[in-house]
């Protein structure tokens, strides 16, 4: 009897070891699917965005700019360049970013009031994107290679099948303790991320408003991030986008930012 | 009236005693409903544009109220040991429920703006991790002075202060969170000391201590009057009718106070203090009455019938006077005031109404055998008698002396009157060896202040706050006010505009200065919140809409002549020095608030303390129909108040919240001895038909109760002297004081008035002259 019992729970435990084992692995692939799917789309890509930042209070900033994004590398580095028009007195006001998949980013910004372009520390990948509820993260990827992933359950949001994957830091951050991402099972886009502190309390909210199909990729065309604890919330809306127009990296020089290329940005 | 109340009492003794008891029950059985508020803010209505307008301001910005904590060593406070610890008491007070974590101002939270590798803009914590060498303590200390955000604010120029700002969910959480954290301190601190200071915790913490304080002076004074009672008439049964009436009216009206939905404010948990001797006073002149003539009667309900017969009107007039001294409170702009007078004025209806039925049917139930050797057993030779006797001989004999000595006593006082200074200031309700208090004087040495004012500009535009004009002006508006003294820092958007132009040109100390151009301040800002900078710091000085914008003033000084001084100077300023169009500007903030209170606070009393004088100088003349009497009966209250309120002036010591308030007990205590006296006096008169036995009688009757109301009532507070907590301290005083000066104005002057003026008073009596008084009573 007892030698029955012994094997028999030899048997689950290795059944649960070996699921958990396959899970982790389904895990860190949709993570990486998802990853490129929502990063690292066509080869480059540009758009008009429209940032609303609201508060608890209910006024409302409102920010807008042109994006072009240039990938060197499906999952590795990449090249931001940000032109502002709005509000008009920071229009003209350009920022770039070398996003360095294995270092810490470079950053400039150019401040056309006093036509000075100027490298702004980027070791804080954590903080605020142009005031809005968006850290800079969260706008360029976060590796999924820094964080443990596990495939919690399959579910659905929106009568979309998705899959639920719960992530840790590997090395502590200040970020996030843990985040629940809940991954189109189709497309592989993020239809809703939880970002959760180290007291386990919810502290944002990513959710996928808007999602069409351009040039034949599925994308994310208003996506928001609410931060719960402060009662804030930003809405970001892509327009006009186009993905695969041949981005040359040399417009993603020092140069560009005090002349943004006209080719691609209409002052 | 007084019959029939009497009669019903004598008769149905247990019927009153029943009701009363059952009443009393009813209302005690409130008492769990009770609600406590200890916001001095509550001093305004909630509805008045002061705080709405704070309200607003903490809307508009995202302010809290906080929790200032000093941490004071005597050698350097920058070195690596003790600033870990403040990195781990930091965390850990971030842990703490109610701590607003995003806006904690410390060390290793606060950011800095600097430059980093390859002249790169850098926004991060002062103190990212802990550290392990002096050169990094050094470095973060040179920072802090680098930076006019932080420099004065986080740590003393000379480097033994560091200061931890805790903003708080709430004000009434600060008692709480303060105590934590000074658990905090204890467990994770070293060898360095931990203060902990500003108004919430000051104005929180005087509500906790307030009602302990309540718990044991009540109960002492009235302990120590029921004692002093007992050494008077040493009869238990006899004293204890007095007590129970005290007792009751207390009890009536805090549960009809709570009943009704009031809060207990500070000064509401004051009315049992207020009370209880108010209803001793009356009880105790009948008991002196009774003790007196039981001798006499030898029967316990004629004695009780004519006590009270005698007393009935004196009693109804003393009574009455107290209440519109306490009810004339209603009538200031205070809402817890208003209260406070309110119930005070019917907890002494109830003692009175007591004092007639109660009273006589509990004596009545007094078995006749148990005071078989009650009465006045120390008649005309004990050491009272005697002392009475020379008072008396030294009113009739000094009559003259005594009016002019009486009338320089009033013109001293009258110049003291002029010295009154208004102030007050939260803290100091506390004394000087209170932490709180001590916090308070070691901080705001080293540092740039515990008291937050908040000056708001209101551009009505969006965008207006933005422009080099306003910008500019509050920098130099900034300026002109940190030239007062208890200024310790002004923090603003010219700050953070020119911290960040400086570091933008590369730490060019010619860039740090306010831009020309609106779209150049636009994009310093926008770069702030582009490097990493926290959006949420910057809209503590700026709306969103960038409509208004906070200066914030630190002041070192709490008191509100000082808080008025800088007041007054951003005032002066701006009327010289006018606001750029369509700006305007408006202040708010704690000690804002107070100073704004107490302004209604001294007008609402004069007025209300001026109207119930005029009253009771109308009641007098109704009780004596006669103005002359009613002028000389007003003598105590005028010399007691004067004398009061002169002394005060003269010793510096701030008409406050406390004493402003006592002015209403003043009038209603200091009047009752003069209408004993005096209607007394010529009762006596009119049976007797002489003056000189009148005069002789008065002292053995009416003196007597009064020197035993005296000394009661004086010694039953002598507990509250010693409190920890200054306006208990005060009251104690007052009553002490009161007691005193309306005593000795009474039993002197009232006495050598009568004398001096003896035809023109009692004219209808074919009395001796004055020197046949002084003849006979030598």
């Amino acid at each position: 009897m007892k030698t029955v019992t012994f094997a028999l729970a030899i048997a689950i435990l290795s059944q649960v070891a070996g699921n958990r084992l396959a899970s982790a692995q389904d895990a860190v692939e949709i993570m990486s699917k998802s990853h490129l799917a929502y990063y690292y789309a066509g080869n480059d890509g540009m758009s008009e965005v429209n940032m609303k930042i609201v508060d608890k209070k209910g006024s409302e900033r409102v920010r807008e700019f042109a994006m072009l994004r240039l990938d060197t590398e499906d999952g590795g580095d990449q090249k931001y360049y940000t032109y502002f028009r709005k509000p008009s007195d920071v229009s003209r006001i350009a920022f770039m970013v070398h996003k360095n998949s294995t270092g810490n980013d470079q950053r400039w910004i150019y401040v056309p009031s006093v036509d000075l372009v100027k490298p702004i520390a980027a070791d804080d990948k954590n903080s605020s994107f142009v005031g809005s509820d968006f850290t800079y993260e969260d706008v360029s990827g976060r590796h999924w290679n820094e964080d443990s992933h596990t495939l919690v359950r399959e579910d659905a949001v929106d009568a979309k099948p998705v899959f639920v994957i719960e992530s840790t830091p590997k090395k502590a951050y200040k970020g996030f303790a843990k985040r629940i991402s809940f991954i189109d099972k189709s497309t592989f886009l993020p239809i809703r991320e939880e970002y959760y502190d180290d007291k386990g309390e919810l502290g944002r909210v990513l959710r996928a408003e808007k999602i069409d199909v351009i040039d034949g990729i599925t994308t994310v065309t208003v996506r928001s991030m609410e931060n719960v604890k402060k009662g804030s919330k930003t809405t970001v809306s892509f327009t006009s986008i186009k993905y695969n127009i041949g981005l040359k990296p040399d417009l993603f020089a020092e140069r560009y930012l005090k002349n943004p290329p006209r080719d691609y940005i209409k002052q | 009236m007084k019959g029939s109340l009497t009669n019903l009492s004598t008769r149905h003794p247990w019927i009153v005693i029943a009701v009363a008891v059952a009443i009393t029950l009813f209302f005690a059985s409130q008492f769990p409903k009770i609600k406590i508020d200890t916001d001095p803010e509550n001093m305004l209505p909630e509805d008045s544009p002061a705080r709405l307008f704070d309200l607003a301001t903490k809307s508009d910005f995202n302010l809290y109220d906080f929790i200032a904590v000093g941490v004071v060593t005597e050698r350097d406070a920058f070195n690596p040991d003790l600033l870990n610890r403040i990195y781990r008491i930091t965390s850990e007070i971030a842990e703490i429920d109610g701590v607003m974590v995003e806006d904690l101002l410390a060390p290793s939270t606060v950011d800095d703006i600097k430059q980093g590798d390859a002249g790169a803009l850098v926004i991060e914590p002062l103190m990212q991790s802990e550290i392990s060498s002096q050169d990094e303590a050094d470095y973060i200390f040179s920072r802090i002075q680098a930076n006019p955000i932080l420099r004065g604010k986080l740590a003393s120029d000379d480097r033994k202060a560091i200061a931890l700002f805790v903003p708080i969910e709430s004000k009434t959480m600060s008692h709480r969170i303060a105590k934590e954290i000074s658990a905090l301190t204890e467990r994770l601190g070293g060898p360095e000391e931990y203060h902990i200071a500003g108004l919430p915790v000051a104005e929180n913490s005087f509500g906790a201590e307030m009602f302990s304080q309540m718990a044991y002076s009540a109960p002492a004074a009235f302990a120590i009057i029921f004692l002093l009672l007992l050494l008077f008439f040493r009869k238990i049964v006899v004293i204890l009718a007095p007590m129970v009436v005290a007792i009751m009216s207390v009890v009536w009206s805090m549960g009809l106070l709570i009943m009704l939905g009031f809060t207990v404010h500070i000064m509401s948990s004051m009315i049992p203090i207020f009370l209880i001797p108010i209803a001793v006073l009356n009880s105790i002149h009948i008991i002196s009455e009774f003790h007196d003539r039981y001798k006499k009667y030898k029967h316990k309900e004629t004695t009780i019938r004519h006590s009270i017969g005698e007393l009935f009107v004196p009693m109804l007039f003393t009574s009455a006077t107290t209440v519109a001294g306490f009810a004339s409170l209603m009538t200031t702009p205070i809402p817890p005031v208003q209260v406070f007078g309110a119930f005070v004025a019917f907890g002494v209806l109830i003692a009175w109404f007591l004092s007639l039925t109660l009273n006589p049917a509990i004596g009545i139930l007094v078995p006749d055998r148990t005071l078989r050797n009650f009465g006045r057993a120390d008649d005309a030779h004990g050491p009272m008698s005697t002392f009475l006797h020379k008072v008396r001989d030294f009113a009739a004999n000094h009559s003259k002396a005594i009016i002019v000595a009486s009338a320089a006593v009033v013109v001293v006082s009258a110049f003291g009157l002029l010295k009154l200074q208004v102030n007050d200031n939260p803290v100091k309700w506390f004394k000087e060896s209170h932490p709180i208090r001590r916090a308070d004087m070691v901080m705001n040495k080293h540092l740039a202040g515990t008291y937050m004012n908040y000056l708001v500009l209101d551009g009505s535009d969006a965008d207006a706050l933005k422009s080099p004009a306003v910008v500019r002006y509050m920098e130099v508006l900034q300026r002109d006010l940190e030239k007062d003294p208890i200024v310790g820092a002004t923090t603003g958007l010219p700050d953070i505009v020119k911290k960040v132009r400086f570091e933008l040109f590369g730490a060019d100390s010619s860039k740090l200065a306010i831009p020309d151009s609106q779209d150049e301040i636009a994009q310093l800002l926008f770069l702030f919140e582009m490097s990493g900078g926290d959006p949420d710091d910057l809209f503590k000085f700026v709306t969103q809409e960038y409509d208004k914008a906070n200066l914030w003033v630190q002041l070192r000084d709490g008191d509100n002549l000082a808080v008025s001084r800088v007041v007054k100077r951003a005032e002066d300023y701006l009327a010289h020095n006018p606001l750029p169009e369509g700006v305007t500007a408006q202040w708010a903030g704690l000690p804002y608030i107070n100073i704004e209170w107490q302004k209604q606070m001294v007008s609402g009393m004069r007025s209300s303390f001026l109207g119930s004088y005029l009253v009771v100088f109308l009641m007098m003349v109704i009780l004596f129909r006669s103005i002359r009497w009613g002028i000389i009966s007003m003598l105590p209250l005028t010399i007691t108040v004067t004398a009061i309120y002169g002394f005060i002036g003269y010793i510096g010591r701030p008409y406050d919240m406390p004493v402003a308030v006592l002015s209403a007990l003043t009038l209603g205590l200091s009047i009752d001895f003069a209408i004993h006296f005096i209607e007394r006096l010529r009762m006596i008169v009119a049976r007797e038909g002489n003056f000189l036995r009148a005069y002789h009688e008065v002292f053995e009757g009416a003196g007597r109760a009064i020197i035993r109301n005296i000394l009661v009532i004086s010694i039953g507070f002598v507990p509250m002297l010693f409190s920890n907590l200054v306006p208990y301290v005060t009251v104690g005083l007052f009553f002490l004081s009161i007691m005193i000066v309306s005593g000795v104005v009474t039993l002197v002057l009232l006495p050598a008035v009568a004398v001096a003026m003896q035809k023109q008073l009692f004219r209808k009596l074919p009395s001796p002259a004055p020197s046949d008084a002084r003849a006979e009573t030598r």
